[in-house]
């Protein structure tokens, strides 16, 4: 079976050549996502993409694109409540599946008495706090540390566009210029364009902006942008194409 | 249209599904859709593992017994190789269309109830596991499928991989077998009148086809090992470098 060729590309199951796992004394190995441990000393993939390992931090995990989303723990998302209960609003995060739970402490300086009223429909932007198989997802709009909102809650006006995860993967990234090779939110705004964006780990996108004109024209970019797979060069051509159809 | 020409592959057709691919191989033509792991019904739902739901669509009309049988097949086999306790009380939800058959399918098809279609499933088969990995379904292995016929050829009988129909009519017994990316037997079913010896020949026939080392030969080897199983396609290979384009196109930016 194929182990390591010039790419690291994957199948489900393929063996890892265990050189090209990184060893050190001091830290345990970290997987991240698309790889399963067999014990006792087994790595294998469950996905196909391609095998990314990074010695210094000691991990390794698969880079690959998908639409499902599947909760995991610090992950920002952008939610619509579904319905409250006694103590924790219903959250739906993806469609067709089960309902995250959100509390109703979960938000900066919220008590018993106080605490924000969300109607069904209104749109979230939150924290994964409790991933597991077994149970459903739960949500925090406050940072469990500070004690802050540090951007979480309720998010009105503007409007959400759906991407794909790994899209949504590339947007979050610190660096998404350099790392992810994504210019278009700075191509847009250099353009003149007043907007905001919250991105979603379940693939969507938020865009809010005064005028529903730019929401619109944000939008656009971004979801061309992800289904045609623009390259940065492709990404400065859709900018500009956009603006001259504005005017 | 011949039995032998060689498959094709388009992943991610249907741009609302989670994972979708459509396969042509030796005269089908098949759309599959895959998503999940969804929320399953109250019916379907198991506290420990996900439901795999297969449904198959004929290419005319309505599906029927056939049909059903042909989703049970599919539905145990994949069980095996997608990591359904991963997914606990979850669904994962692969519709099978199928568009083109070699034979006319707007005749004759129902005629039989209990007669099974064995040569469409391994063309149903490769296409789930396409769609399954398009869809990034987390997985034990891939896996391929192919079917082998006895044919009687005067006195001699003779094994036939992807049999035309019309060697269908005549054979004496046909099998399916789908063996996993390391090298398992995951599926065989078979159908008409064989000895132990012939189902011996018919394993290791398939398995060849199914199970081929990777490594790349040079060469006069590569050309003897293309020769001794003419005009086969590497199943394996052939999933492999279909999915090398889609994971170059999705990570283009990496």
């Amino acid at each position: 079976m194929e182990t390591q060729s010039q790419s690291f590309v994957v199948l489900p199951g393929d063996a890892i050549d265990p050189s090209i796992i990184p060893t050190t004394k001091t830290k345990p190995l970290r997987l991240g996502p698309g790889l399963r441990h067999i014990p006792p000393s087994e790595i294998v993939p469950t996905v196909s993409g391609k095998l990314i390992v990074d010695p210094r931090k000691n991990s390794m995990w698969v880079e690959y694109n998908s639409h499902r989303y599947i909760p995991s723990q610090n992950d920002l998302i952008i939610g619509q409540i579904a319905r409250n209960a006694a103590d924790f609003y219903y959250v739906n995060i993806s469609p067709y599946n089960s309902n995250a739970t959100l509390p109703h402490l979960s938000f900066e300086s919220a008590t018993k008495k106080t605490r924000p009223q969300l109607a069904p429909g209104q749109l979230i932007y939150a924290r994964v706090t409790l991933a597991n198989k077994h149970m459903d997802a739960e949500l925090e709009c406050v940072s469990s540390t500070t004690g802050k909102a540090e951007g979480l809650g309720p998010i009105t006006g503007g409007m959400v566009f759906d991407i794909s995860l790994g899209f949504a993967r590339r947007l979050l990234m610190a660096k998404s210029k350099d790392e992810g090779g994504l210019q278009v939110l700075e191509l847009l705004g250099e353009e003149g364009l007043a907007f905001e964006t919250a991105v979603g780990r379940n693939g969507k996108v938020w865009v809010g902006s005064d005028s529903p004109k730019i929401v619109i024209i944000v939008g656009r970019a971004l979801k061309e942008t992800d289904e045609g797979d623009l390259g940065v060069d492709a990404q400065k051509k859709l900018v500009k194409r956009l603006m001259r159809d504005m005017r | 249209m011949t039995a032998n020409t060689a498959p094709e592959a388009a992943l991610g057709v249907l741009p609302k599904a989670d994972g979708s691919a459509k396969y042509s191989h030796a005269g089908y033509t098949i759309t599959a859709s895959v998503n999940g792991p969804l929320e399953a019904q109250r019916k379907d739902e198991h506290p420990n593992e996900a439901h795999v739901d297969v449904i198959v669509r004929p290419a005319a009309g309505v599906g029927a017994t056939r049909e059903r049988h042909l989703e049970s097949v599919l539905q145990s086999s994949l069980s095996q190789i997608i990591l359904v306790k991963n997914f606990p009380r979850g669904l994962i939800q692969i519709v099978l269309q199928i568009e083109e058959t070699p034979e006319n399918d707007y005749v004759n098809t129902k005629l039989v109830q209990a007669s099974v279609n064995f040569p469409i499933m391994p063309a149903l088969f490769q296409t789930c596991i396409l769609a399954l990995l398009s869809a990034a379904v987390p997985m034990r292995a891939t896996a391929t499928a192919s079917v082998v016929a006895i044919v009687l050829e005067g006195e001699k009988k003779k094994t036939v991989v992807d049999p035309t129909p019309k060697q269908l009519q005549t054979a004496q017994s046909v099998h399916v077998l789908a063996f996993t990316s390391h090298d398992e037997l995951l599926l065989a079913e078979s159908e008409g009148d064989f000895t132990v010896q012939e189902w011996d020949e018919i394993y290791e026939t398939a398995k060849g086809i199914c199970c081929r080392p990777q490594t790349r030969k040079s060469g006069a080897e590569m050309v003897l090992d293309e020769a001794d199983v003419a005009g086969q396609a590497d199943m394996r290979q052939f999933i492999r470098s279909t999915m090398e384009g889609k994971v170059a196109a999705d990570l283009h930016w990496k």
